[in-house]
Formats: structure tokens, C-alpha cells, sequence
């Protein structure tokens, strides 16, 4: 059997150094791993460059100021690469802020409920019985919730909703659809040797859920929350489509409200095109990253090399 | 006849049932009897075989002694002190004493801790030693059953080890408590036999250091011969035959260990006859639950009495036990009567 | 007359980490109706031998060199539907844990019936279930039982519906990997008894693959043992166990326990098995071995012939020769 030598003292003492080098190999070689891996890039150094603030006037700030010499929307010039909107504030600029606001909202809600998802679900898996059913149905009643109505309603109800609000509110709609896949992962362990080892060992349930279970499980809840980022930003843009995002943020779903709002949806295609396309392609990239990490994750997903 | 041996752990009357899921509404499930008034006794330093094949319940005897599972009825002492039914910290306490080698070490091992966080988790479950002392303890285990220099080891993964080196990492952490008694489920059925080999004189080599007293679970009568003192043969769910390892394989008495016998492949082309032939070739069929468990493939049965009435074990001579009626002409009963 | 015969066979497998030498110049000759066994532990390419001489090895397999000659006519060299006719009429196979690859949703009597009917479409229905009839009749399966579904069977019986299987065409040849490993010891028994004299019925010849040597010198009349890809022992059965000669036939004979005879100390093989993506140049079993010298390591092993028909692949046995 071919031994896997790891000889340095770095990667000895930091397993998983070497584990992230391998993972990373194999992750190479999905056509869509890296697709959605470049758009990320993509998008990551559009949030950055956000911050950058643009060169046109030190005093200018691209949501609430205008652009002094612009009354309307306008087409892309050598100025504004995308154009103005109806008020003369720089598109791109806005796209910027939109990229970080999508990681922002997207990674947070996704660790968030993932978090709260893997938690219930080991918990629910193991321990079984009484809690277990609790949690389940607990989960199943607030994953028949329509989770864009509760939210309006909140909405109606408290006004305008801020977007740690909307976060935590995404979070809580979707730790259900996790819990399930982790508890199911953790009753197929729960019978594994291993753990009936520690048990035998003399291991508390606790111990053995966070100490045994939680590191068989975890590849799984990072691979859920690829897919989790996508459904929070989505969720996040039609809530701001819809017109009861954060009003002082600006996301691309906020942005297609406006375009929509002023009617002008058919009349400046660069100011509705942009935010639409990122929206989905953000979502595509998170989910190709999802789907190359399956093979990384799953070893018996990985092709050998072929021969003829 | 204990010859003034302490006896470190007794099985007394074990009976564990299972019941299979009910099929459809109303419909109960079937029962199963995976143990059926097991009584064994283990002396101090003794290494025990139990030897049946799949079904016949061994696994479960083990897994009952671990406490993984509960009797139905009947008690277990773990040096005279009944633990059948312990919670809590007393359960604990019993963990520290009694521990288990699993059948499978593709399975045994957790795949996402290194060798060395393995072999240390009951250190660290029972909160012994601080972490040099518990460095040194991991140190002394792995060196004792092989796995030299350990500074190459610890830091691996199982999957970066193979069957046999991944067993020894099984063994070292059952040790590493330094238990009184360790029932060894199967140690070397996933391995080769070099392998089986190393993991078989390992737990000799503890038995000689530690004292350690073991349950060796087999299917195999000759690892039982190498390895055990006292041999149990167990045929779904009952003994059929106890007695000194040698004794029982040169001299079986019952036809089921006899059948075991004849059926091993010898190294010979066996144009020989086979020694013992006990075994009729299509089954009775049989009510449950009645009579001799061997009834339905037994030749030498009697069709009356052997379907009704279930023998118990009968001492032969000094330490050696049957439970056949027929195992010995003028055979005595522990009562004293004629069978 | 030589049934089948293998030259100098080398296969390997494509790996991430590199070629891995699996079998390396495997040279064996199986005549009809005789059982040839092949012995050795896990990674010693003997599941790999079966599978190259079926030509079923996976994609990222390669049989490098060699010919394979079933009935005068050498296999490597045959298209793919030519291969497809001889799987199973000529050459059937029963894999490892072949038991579990019973469809679960067919019954067992409709799987051997398609199984003959993709294979001899002349057969009509009744003509296929008649055949079946037959089988069941040899392996030792109650008629009753052929409408049954897989999970109705046990172990044993899953086992003889196999081997039912694998004759249902009446090959030349049968490759059997592993076939009783995960039965108990008595059904097994069982099993190699009808297997024996379904051989003298049929004369069909066996390769028998198993890490069980008491098994193998039970059932074959020829043994080959392998070592990390290679044969290093080869002869028949008697003269292999009574008189083995390779430093690993001995070693391995040596960590069995036995039912009878002296109760020695099991001596177990320190070491182990080399890496096949980059094996050692001399003899592959140098490092483990109580018997190597210097030469060992650095000069490929020949063959030396003990007897006509026994030979093993070692320098050290020279003193052996002519026993």
C-alpha cells in the first residue's frame, strides 16, 4: 500500500496544511471548480476595489452625491464606464458596493445558519428520542414557512428592515434543510465502530458528538454552505427588488428596484443589465465551487487517471 | 472448579433478545434469541475463547460485556461486583477497566483523528496525567505493540496506515487505560495471517506484562487453540462445549464442534474420510424455541427427546462440559443423574 | 493439453502517484479439468491476474505485456465482441463477494435465465429454466427455492445460486476470486466438496484465487504463490506444501495456526509488502527475508527448478535443486 510520507515538520505538526495542498490538487482538475473559481475572483476584487473610492473627485460618493453635471440616466462614457443612473450616481461604483455586499450578506447568512444546521443536527441525530423528534418537527415547521412572506410581513410590520436583520432572518429560514442532511450523516456514523470505541472508552454523548462526530461531518456542512451563500443572496436581491431591502445599502437587487421604480427598465439597458448578470453570476460560480468541492470531499467521486 | 483462581468476570443466566421491526401494521415482529442462558467464568490472566460461527451470538456476548448493549436478563460481575445495570460515573469507573478490540480496523478508527489523538481520547476522557505523562503513557503503548520509533506514527492517519498497523493502533488504545479485562472481537478475521500472526503474539506479549485477562472472539478453533487457555463453543446462542483449549479440540464431545472439525480444510487433499461426520445433509425442520438448538443437522439424535428437551451442560470429567445427551455413554448430569 | 496458458504477463494500474506494477512476468499453464490456486496476501496482484486473464481490468488498467493463450488462441489479441463471446461461455467468472451482486429486485431463477439467454439466444425460455432446473439440481439447491428472491437465500445458498451461474453455459473455464471467504466454515466445507465434484462432473478447469492457503491445497492440484505482483513458487500442490522452498512460502506457511500437531510459536512476517509504484530492483521479498544476502537486493531472482514441475523464483534455493 502506497504510504503518503509527510516528512516536514510544518506538515506534521499542521495536518491539515497537507490535506488543503491535496484537496487542492484534485480540485484543480474540475473544468467547473475553476470556472467558478476565476468568476469568484472576479467578483472578491470587485468588492475590494469598492472600498477604493473612484478618481473622478475626492468628494464624490457614488450613492448619495451626484455627479454634478448629470441630471438623468446616461449611457457608459470614458467617466462612468457604465453609465449614470436616473439621478447621475455612477453605476459601476454601485456594482462595486453591490459585490461586497452580496459576499457580506451571502457568507454571513450562509455560516450563520449552517452553524445553527450542523449544531441541531448532530445533536438531534445522536441523542435521538424525545429531542430528536423535537428538533425534527421544529425543523419541518419552519421549513413549510414561504420565507420571503414572513419576511415581507416583518417588513410591513417594523418598516424598513435593516441587512444584519435580513441576515439573521435568512439564517433562521434555512438551518432546517441542513439539519436534515447532518442528522442523516450522524445516524450513519452514529453505529460506526469508531464511535461505539469511545463509547466504550467511556466518552460523554457530548463529547463524542463535538470530539468524533463533528469532524466526519463538517466536509459536509462546508459543502452545504456553498449552496446556502447562493440562496441568501438571492433571497437578499428579491427582498431589495421587491423594496424592502436596507435602504442604506446598495445591492443589485436594490439597484434593479430602481430600475424598475423609474421605469426605466426597457429604456437603459446598462443600468438593468449589470446587476442581473451578477446576481446570477455569483450564484453560478458558488454553486460550480460547490459541485468541484463534492469531488474533493468524497474521494469516491475522484476519476483515476485514465489509459488506453 | 476454580482451583482457587479468581474468577474477574462472570456471565450468569445472559439472555439478550432482539425483536425485528413489525412489517406492517398490528404484524409483531419476529424474536430473535441471539443469547439463551449463557453462563461463563473467566479466571484472572486466562485468555477465553468463544468460537462460533456468524449467528451464533459471540459478538453480542462481547458486546454486552463492553456494556454496549443490556442484558435481557441475567447478570454480569466484573470481580464478584454486579455491573449489569451501572449509571453514570460508576459506568465510568467500569470503562476504565474493561475495555474492547474491534473486528474491523478499517472502521474502528476514527478517520479524521491522528494515530496519536486515538491512542490518547481515554487519557483524555478520564482525565489522567497531565500532558506530558500522557505523552509518555501514548509513547509506552504504541512501542509495546510495535508501532516503533512512535514519533512516526503519531502524527499519521489511519488511512495512512495499513490493516495491521491500524490494528496495533486498536490494541494500544484499548491498553492504554491498562484495563483488568478486554474482550477481543475478531482481532485478525479483516487481516492476513502475517499480520494475524503479529496481532495474536501482541496479545500474548500483554497477557504475559499486564495480566491482562481476555475474551478472545473467534471463528477460527485454530487461533483459539494458539492463543486461548480455555476454549467455549457456542452454537446460536448456547454453549455447547467448555473446557481447556486442547482438550476440547483433540477430544470435542459435542457434534456441532466435531462437525467445526471436519469441516476445517487440512493441508492434505482430503481424499480422507472425514474424522467425525455428525452432520445429516438436509435440516429437520424443527418447532422454536424447543429442544436441542443442534436438533435439525444432528446424526446422532434421538428424535424424541432430543427435539423436546434441551440439554444442559454436563461437567465431563474434570473441567471439560457438554451440553449433548449423548456425548459420553453413562454421562452424568450436575445433579448427578443419569442423562 | 494445456487449457490455458499465460507468458510472461505484466499488469499494472494508472495511478495518481504513478505506475503501479501489480502482476510482473506471471508465467503459469492450467490443463482442462485441473484446479490451478493461486495464494498471497492482500496487494499481491492475484485479484488482478484473474481479472487481466477475463480482460475485465478498469479503465485505468493495463496489461503491459504477455500473451494469455486460451486454447491455442492468445486472448490479448482479441476485439472486444470476440472477448464478450468468450466471457461466460467459455471463461465464466465468480467474483469477490460475488454473492452481493445478486440484483435484490429480480428473482434468483429469472437472473441465471438471462444470464444463458444473453449468451445462447438459441435457448428458448423453457429450454434456459430446464437448464436452470439442472444446475440447481448439482449445486445443491432445493428446486423449490428457484422462484425466491436473493434476501430469501442465505450466504451459502447465494454462493451455490453463483456458482449455478457461472455453469449455466458450461465453460472451459472458471476463475473463482475469493469465493467462500465470507462463508462459515462448515457451509464452506460444503461448498469445496460440491465444488470438487462438480469439477470431476463437468471437467471444467478452476482457477481458485484466495489468501487462504488450507483452502487452496484442499481444492487445486497446482499452487502458484505470489509476492507483491510476482510468482515466487510454483508446482503442485504437494510438492509446494510438504516442500516449500521460497523463504515466503515457508514464512507464510508458518503464521497459520493449526488444529493438530506441535503447538509451535506463530512466526510472523516482519516488514511490509514493498511499494509496486517503485518495487526494488533485486528480489522484492529481500528486505523481509530471514534467508537474503547482499546479492539478494541487488540482483532480480531467476528461476530454479526443484523438480520438473516445481519451480521457485530465488537465488538462495539453488541448494534445493534436484531435491
Amino acid at each position: 500500500m502506497t504510504t503518503v510520507t509527510t516528512d516536514t515538520e510544518l506538515s506534521k505538526r499542521f495536518h491539515w496544511i497537507s490535506r488543503l495542498l491535496e484537496g487542492w490538487s484534485i480540485y484543480k482538475k474540475s473544468f467547473l471548480g475553476k470556472i467558478g473559481l476565476t468568476l469568484l475572483a472576479v467578483f472578491a476584487l470587485m468588492a475590494l476595489c469598492s472600498s477604493i473610492p473612484p478618481l473622478i473627485d475626492p468628494m464624490y460618493q457614488p450613492m448619495a452625491g451626484v455627479d454634478p453635471e448629470i441630471f438623468t440616466a446616461t449611457g457608459p462614457s470614458t467617466r462612468h464606464w457604465l453609465g449614470t443612473d436616473f439621478m447621475g450616481r455612477d453605476i459601476l461604483s454601485q456594482l462595486l458596493t453591490g459585490a461586497r455586499i452580496a459576499f457580506m450578506v451571502g457568507v454571513s447568512a450562509a455560516f450563520m445558519s449552517v452553524f445553527l444546521g450542523t449544531t441541531i443536527g448532530m445533536i438531534a441525530g445522536y441523542t435521538g428520542k424525545f429531542m430528536d423528534t423535537f428538533l425534527m418537527r421544529l425543523a419541518d415547521m419552519i421549513m413549510v414557512m414561504p420565507a420571503l412572506l414572513v419576511l415581507l410581513m416583518l417588513a410591513a410590520l417594523f418598516g424598513q428592515l435593516s441587512i444584519w436583520f435580513i441576515v439573521f432572518f435568512i439564517a433562521l429560514f434555512r438551518w432546517p434543510g441542513v439539519s436534515r442532511v447532518i442528522r442523516a450523516q450522524t445516524l450513519s456514523l452514529k453505529h460506526r465502530p469508531f464511535i461505539e470505541a469511545a463509547r466504550v472508552a467511556g466518552a460523554s454523548n457530548l463529547r463524542i458528538i463535538f470530539r468524533h462526530i463533528m469532524p466526519n461531518v463538517l466536509p459536509l456542512s462546508f459543502l452545504y454552505m456553498t449552496f446556502q451563500v447562493t440562496s441568501a443572496i438571492i433571497i437578499e436581491a428579491a427582498l431589495a427588488f421587491l423594496g424592502f431591502g436596507d435602504p442604506g445599502t446598495v445591492s443589485w437587487g436594490m439597484m434593479l428596484q430602481w430600475v424598475w421604480k423609474t421605469g426605466h427598465m426597457f429604456k437603459a439597458p446598462y443600468w438593468l443589465l449589470p446587476p442581473g448578470i451578477c446576481i446570477s453570476l455569483i450564484t453560478l460560480s458558488f454553486y460550480m465551487l460547490g459541485r468541484a468541492m463534492d469531488e474533493v470531499l468524497d474521494p469516491r467521486l475522484r476519476k483515476e487517471v485514465e489509459t488506453d | 472448579m476454580d482451583h482457587g483462581e479468581e474468577t474477574i468476570l462472570e456471565l450468569d443466566r445472559i439472555v439478550k433478545k432482539y425483536r425485528t421491526k413489525a412489517f406492517l401494521f398490528g404484524a409483531h415482529g419476529q424474536e430473535v434469541i441471539a443469547l439463551n442462558e449463557i453462563s461463563i467464568k473467566i479466571t484472572r490472566g486466562e485468555i477465553f475463547g468463544l468460537v462460533g460461527e456468524s449467528g451464533s451470538g459471540k459478538t453480542t456476548a462481547g458486546r454486552l460485556i463492553v456494556r454496549l448493549e443490556q442484558p435481557g436478563e441475567g447478570k454480569i460481575y466484573l470481580d464478584g461486583h454486579d455491573i449489569t445495570s451501572l449509571k453514570g460515573k460508576a459506568s465510568k469507573a467500569y470503562s476504565r477497566r474493561v475495555q474492547m478490540i474491534f473486528q474491523d480496523p478499517y472502521q474502528s478508527l476514527n478517520p479524521q483523528l491522528s494515530i496519536f489523538d486515538t491512542i490518547s481520547e481515554p487519557l483524555i476522557i478520564h482525565k489522567i496525567g497531565n500532558t506530558k505523562a500522557k505523552e509518555d503513557v501514548v509513547w509506552q503503548a504504541m512501542k509495546s505493540v510495535g508501532l516503533s520509533p512512535p514519533h512516526d506514527f503519531a502524527h499519521r492517519y489511519p488511512h495512512q496506515l495499513s490493516g495491521g498497523q491500524r490494528q496495533r493502533v486498536a490494541i494500544a488504545r484499548a491498553m492504554v487505560l491498562n484495563p483488568e479485562f478486554v474482550v477481543a472481537d475478531e482481532p485478525t478475521s479483516m487481516l492476513d495471517a502475517s499480520m494475524s500472526a503479529q496481532i495474536f503474539n501482541i496479545l500474548l506479549e500483554m497477557r504475559k506484562k499486564l495480566n491482562v485477562s481476555f475474551l478472545f472472539i473467534t471463528h477460527s478453533l485454530a487461533a483459539a487453540r494458539y492463543l486461548c487457555d480455555r476454549i467455549a463453543v457456542i452454537y446460536r446462542g448456547n454453549v455447547v462445549e467448555m473446557g481447556p483449549g486442547d482438550e476440547v479440540i483433540e477430544n470435542p464431545k459435542h457434534p456441532y464442534t466435531q462437525a467445526l472439525i471436519d469441516a476445517l480444510p487440512k493441508f492434505r487433499y482430503s481424499g480422507d474420510k472425514k474424522r467425525y461426520q455428525t452432520l445429516i445433509r438436509a435440516e429437520r425442520r424443527v418447532p422454536e424455541h424447543a429442544g436441542c438448538p443442534f436438533f435439525s443437522r444432528c446424526k446422532r439424535a434421538d428424535p424424541i427427546k432430543c427435539s423436546r428437551e434441551k440439554p444442559p451442560l454436563m461437567r465431563l470429567g474434570d473441567s471439560h462440559s457438554v451440553a449433548c445427551f449423548f456425548a459420553e455413554p453413562g454421562i452424568k448430569t450436575s445433579s448427578g443423574d443419569n442423562a | 493439453m494445456a487449457l490455458l496458458v499465460a507468458e510472461n504477463l505484466s499488469v499494472g494500474y494508472q495511478t495518481q502517484n504513478g505506475y503501479l506494477r501489480a502482476v510482473e512476468g506471471v508465467s503459469f499453464s492450467l490443463d482442462a479439468g485441473k484446479s490451478l490456486g493461486f495464494v498471497g496476501e492482500s496487494g499481491c496482484g492475484k485479484t488482478t491476474l484473474g481479472m487481466a486473464v477475463m480482460r475485465l481490468m478498469p479503465s485505468n488498467g493495463l496489461i503491459r505485456e504477455g500473451r494469455i493463450l486460451f486454447d491455442g488462441e492468445d486472448l490479448l489479441k482479441k476485439t472486444d465482441e470476440e472477448m464478450r463471446q468468450i466471457r461466460w461461455q467459455e471463461i465464466a467468472m465468480i467474483f469477490q463477494a460475488a454473492m452481493n451482486a445478486l440484483n435484490p429486485v429480480h428473482r434468483v431463477i429469472d437472473q441465471i435465465t438471462e444470464a444463458i439467454h444473453t449468451h445462447t439466444p438459441s435457448h428458448n425460455k423453457d429450454e434456459a429454466y430446464e437448464q436452470v432446473r439442472a444446475l440447481f439440481k448439482f449445486v445443491g439447491l432445493p428446486e423449490d427455492r428457484m422462484r425466491d428472491y436473493p434476501h430469501q437465500y442465505s450466504g451459502g445458498m447465494k454462493q451455490r445460486a453463483i456458482i449455478a451461474m457461472a455453469l449455466a453455459c458450461k465453460p472451459k473455464l472458471i476463475i473463482a476470486d475469493e469465493p467462500t471467504t465470507a462463508l462459515d466454515v462448515i457451509v464452506q466445507d460444503q461448498i469445496l466438496e460440491e465444488t470438487k465434484s462438480l469439477q470431476r462432473e463437468f471437467g471444467v478447469s478452476i482457477i481458485y484465487i484466495s489468501h487462504d492457503i488450507s483452502v487452496v491445497a484442499d481444492i487445486c492440484h497446482d499452487i502458484g504463490v505470489m509476492y507483491a505482483g510476482q510468482l515466487v513458487e510454483y508446482g503442485a500442490r504437494e510438492e509446494v506444501f510438504d516442500n516449500p522452498v521460497h523463504p515466503y512460502t515457508k514464512a507464510l506457511l508458518s503464521s497459520y495456526p493449526t488444529l493438530t500437531g506441535e503447538k509451535s510459536k506463530l512466526m510472523p512476517i516482519p516488514g511490509e509488502a514493498p511499494n509496486l509504484i517503485n518495487p526494488p530492483f533485486g528480489c522484492r521479498f529481500s528486505d523481509r527475508c530471514t534467508e537474503a544476502r547482499v546479492s539478494c537486493r541487488s540482483n532480480p531472482p531467476m528461476w530454479l527448478e526443484i523438480t520438473p514441475t516445481h519451480k521457485v523464483l530465488c537465488h538462495q534455493c539453488r541448494k534445493h535443486c534436484g531435491e
